[in-house]
């Protein structure tokens, strides 16, 4: 039966110059699974809020929309179409839990009866009754997302809208969120539409890929041949590096077998096709120079005299000129570390040397001038201004830069970083991608020689972070120091040096990532766990497409 | 914590209103001793040892205090127990000022329990009944103000590790201040908006709203309901009669040992008692449930 159906849908926000969307047709069947993928920017966001009519952008627009056979405007039930949105904080609007998963109940007119027994049912399903009496605020970020899907849902909803849900989740919070999305599709046979870049735990279990590029629909069809059918729009086709692991291998090789789309599958494709067993590739020496930039020394923290340490005895150098990352799950003590480096959190035991002086040496602000600068988690707290040109101008006036020099500086790291048209917007009016680039330029105009990055990869898109990659490799050949923190190890494979793991409080190993990676078996990136059979420290796709290309040379 | 902590809110509040009035609007030294009482043996049920202990070094001065500070102050009475700097020290006055001590101790214990029982969804969700819209905005507010001061350190922070204005000068502390509060404001509005998305999304602004809420009036609810106001009214009686009145000045008033002094006594007694006497009660009832496993 078909739920949903858009016809030729155009449209245009007011103000803008050219088309969001551009004759958009889609039909949703019931029970289907679509994944909605592109770059920012294409109008994921904007056609997925048009689809529901209480949260659409105003705007020009043509074309309908159908829900039921009947024009949308004759839904007068809210909760017919469930949406979830990225930000988990935002969405939600109570203080408890309980409160939050019968909102919508409330706002329907259900009997309390009722909604008790609803909000009980839905609350077992999703596995809540264990904080189901908390408060919303002291849940983590996984929880509140679930939160926000699980009241959505106790609404009855016959399709749910979402739109980069696991954007803002570390990857194991996001694969139990995608793993919940799937049982609600399999076990209710609940209709899904999803928006989503990371595409490595989604593309298997979608019935149909929807390509939207420019505000088109590029390709609407199973994802099992999206890769395939990419080619058809050139062979260095962008949305090819956003794909699943096992999908660009198996296209780079460019192979006549079916597509793979899992691990399981794409380990299957290499072992058919090559044979090669445990060769190494060599290990490029991770290139430093002797000069250390940062260095723990036994380092121990905790946040009160009374709660268990974060930190327990952190060693490590940190040489000039390196990427190094940071890695390991939540609450291991990755941020703290980096934190103590910023001279955030001062550590009870132990020292930080910062360009072999000690941290404590450097006193009001001198730490923060031409040395070392910090980029947090959350980019939009390094705004303040009303634009992005007054807040980089700020961070100048600050080091006492002479006028006539500010604004060729903005100019030029706008240049760098590829955020000049953007420097006349607000902050807030920036998508995740931009607000990383332009947070980026602001704390590069300190001319640091140490830059500290907490989870830059965090809600931004396979685009986005190959820019990211490009203008970390750039400040590494001026001689600046790169020290991550990441939950994101595929892009830890392509980019670092070296890469350290951290567990309870301690950090267990630091080696380069091909060693680094080749040695575990889970934490490790897709591309290694298809690969690693026949090429042990083979880490990131383009690793293993060369593997396979010098294999098929050598016959 | 257990027994009282699960009453339904509007007899939790019946409750505590009608203890407090008295205790407060009563001086009788029975009653008043009985209200303290109460207010030790419910507090002792909430508390562990350590935290007792603790609020014992804080009450006892206190009522110390509050007891030797009248005879110093006031010289009324007729029975004077020594002379200071001339002026005489009278027992009466010491017996007022022990009253009020009791009262004073009494009501702040009974406003300790109060807090701790009555926690702000009980609260809301009374006043929710009476202006349904005030209780949305209360819990909103309630989610809203820790998820802006989160906001507010982290955007301190993220300035600080940019070593703007983070000097020690006075001027600097009041720029960052101000800064970081300007970017809260936008920060705000952002949220608002898609709060205000998320409310919409899901239904809200339509005729009919219900209030939901997990307490369920139940009939042990319903007992301690009557059994509250049924000892109010006693003792209530017995005020309105005169069995309570009683006087310090010129000369201490006898404490009344007829029979409806006694019940009125007594009532009073049970009332400020019955949250204990449920604990002890809950108490016996479940280790007799584990000695018959």
């Amino acid at each position: 039966m078909e739920l949903l159906q858009v016809e030729d849908l155009s449209f245009r926000y007011p103000k803008s110059e050219r088309d969001a969307l551009y004759g958009i047709d889609l039909s949703v069947q019931s029970g289907e699974f679509i994944v909605l993928c592109g770059p920012s920017g294409c109008g994921k966001t904007t056609l997925l809020r048009l689809l529901k009519k209480e949260l659409a952008p105003y705007g020009e627009r043509s074309g309908q929309i159908l829900y039921n056979g009947a024009p949308q405007d004759a839904l007068t039930d809210a909760g017919e179409i469930g949406f979830v949105r990225q930000d988990p904080e935002s969405q939600i609007i109570t203080d408890k839990v309980w409160h939050e998963l019968a909102f919508g109940l409330e706002n329907m007119g259900v009997p309390t009866e009722v909604i008790r027994r609803r909000v009980g049912e839905m609350a077992s399903f999703f596995g809540i009754e264990g904080w189901f009496r908390q408060r919303t605020d002291e849940l983590s970020g996984g929880q509140k997302q679930l939160l926000n899907l699980a009241s959505v849902m106790v609404m009855q909803p016959k399709l749910l809208i979402l739109d980069e849900p696991t954007g803002q989740l570390d990857p194991i919070a996001a694969a139990d969120f995608i793993t919940t999305l799937q049982k609600l599709n399999r076990e209710l046979g609940l209709t899904i539409l999803l928006a989503e870049h990371r595409l490595e735990e989604v593309f298997p279990i979608a019935d149909r890929a929807l390509v939207l590029e420019n505000g088109r629909v590029l390709l609407d069809d199973a994802p099992r041949m999206i890769g395939t059918r990419l080619s058809e729009f050139g062979r260095d086709h962008p949305m090819l590096r956003a794909l699943p692991s096992a999908v660009r291998v198996w296209r780079g090789i460019g192979s006549g077998d079916p597509c793979p789309l899992t691990v399981r599958e794409g380990r299957d494709f290499l072992e058919r096709n090559f044979n090669s067993r445990a060769e190494e590739l060599p290990v490029p020496e991770a290139p430093h120079d002797a000069e250390t930039a940062v260095e723990l020394k036994n380092v121990w923290f905790r946040y009160e005299k009374d709660s268990p340490d974060v930190l327990r005895g952190v060693s490590v150098k940190v040489y000039r000129g390196e990427i190094f990352c940071i890695l390991g799950g939540n609450g291991a003590g990755k941020t703290t570390a980096l934190n103590v480096i910023a001279g955030l959190d001062r550590p009870y035991r132990g020292g930080v040397l910062i360009n072999g002086r000690h941290i404590k040496d450097y006193k009001g602000g001198a730490l923060y001038r031409k040395n070392l600068a910090f980029l947090p988690q959350n980019p939009e707290t390094v705004f303040v201004r009303d634009s992005v040109r007054a807040d980089l101008a700020e961070i100048l006036e600050a080091a006492e830069t002479p006028k006539e020099e500010c604004a060729p500086r903005i100019e030029k790291i706008a240049e760098r970083l590829g955020i000049a048209d953007l420097l006349d917007r607000h902050p807030c009016d920036l998508s995740g991608g931009e607000q990383q680039k332009s947070a980026l330029a602001k704390v590069l105009l300190s001319e640091p020689r140490i830059l500290l990055l907490d989870e830059p990869t965090k809600g931004i898109d396979a685009f986005a972070k190959r820019d990211l990659r490009e203008i970390l490799r750039k400040l590494k050949s001026d001689g600046i120091t790169v020290i991550m923190v990441t939950h994101d190890v595929e892009f830890a494979a392509e980019t670092a040096d070296r890469c350290a793991f951290v567990f309870d409080g301690e950090l267990l190993s630091v080696d380069p990532p091909q060693k680094f990676f080749a040695e575990n078996s889970f934490y490790t990136t897709a591309a290694n766990r298809m690969a690693r059979g026949l090429w042990k420290n083979a880490v990131t796709c383009e690793q293993v497409i060369e593997c396979c290309r010098a294999e098929a040379g050598k016959k | 914590m257990k027994a009282f902590a699960n009453v339904h809110p509007a007899a939790c509040m019946t409750y505590f209103l009608s203890v407090l009035s008295v205790s407060m609007f009563i001086p009788h030294p029975v009653l008043q001793a009985e209200a303290l009482l109460g207010g030790i043996m419910f507090c002792a049920t909430l508390q562990k040892r350590r935290e007792a202990l603790r609020d014992l070094g804080f009450y006892l001065p206190l009522f110390l205090m509050i007891a030797v500070t009248n005879p110093l102050f006031s010289h009324n009475g007729v029975t004077p127990l020594f002379f200071l700097n001339g002026n005489p020290v009278t027992m009466e006055a010491f017996l007022y000022g022990v009253s009020v001590a009791v009262m004073v101790i009494g009501v702040l214990l009974w406003c300790k329990a109060y807090s701790e029982i009555m926690t702000s969804d009980k609260f809301l969700y009374l006043f929710g009944k009476i202006i349904p819209k005030l209780s949305l905005v209360l819990s909103m507010a309630l989610r809203f103000i820790p998820v802006y001061l989160r906001q507010a350190r982290r955007v301190s922070r993220a300035q600080r590790a940019m070593g703007l204005y983070s000097g020690k000068s006075f001027t600097d502390r009041i720029r960052n201040k101000l800064r970081v509060f300007s970017a809260m404001i936008s920060w705000s509005l952002e949220n608002a908006m898609e709060t205000s998305a998320s409310m919409r999304a899901r239904g809200y602004g339509k005729k009919g709203r219900t209030n939901f809420s997990l307490f369920r009036f139940r009939s042990s609810d319903i007992s301690l309901l009557a059994a509250c106001v049924f000892l109010l009214a006693v003792t209530l009686a017995g005020a309105s009669l005169g069995i309570t009145d009683f006087t310090y000045y010129p000369r201490v008033g006898i404490i009344r040992t007829t029979p409806d002094a006694l019940a009125v006594y007594a009532s009073f007694g049970v009332l400020s008692l019955l949250p204990f006497i449920m604990e002890v009660k809950e108490a016996v009832v479940w280790n007799c449930c584990k000695s018959k496993i």
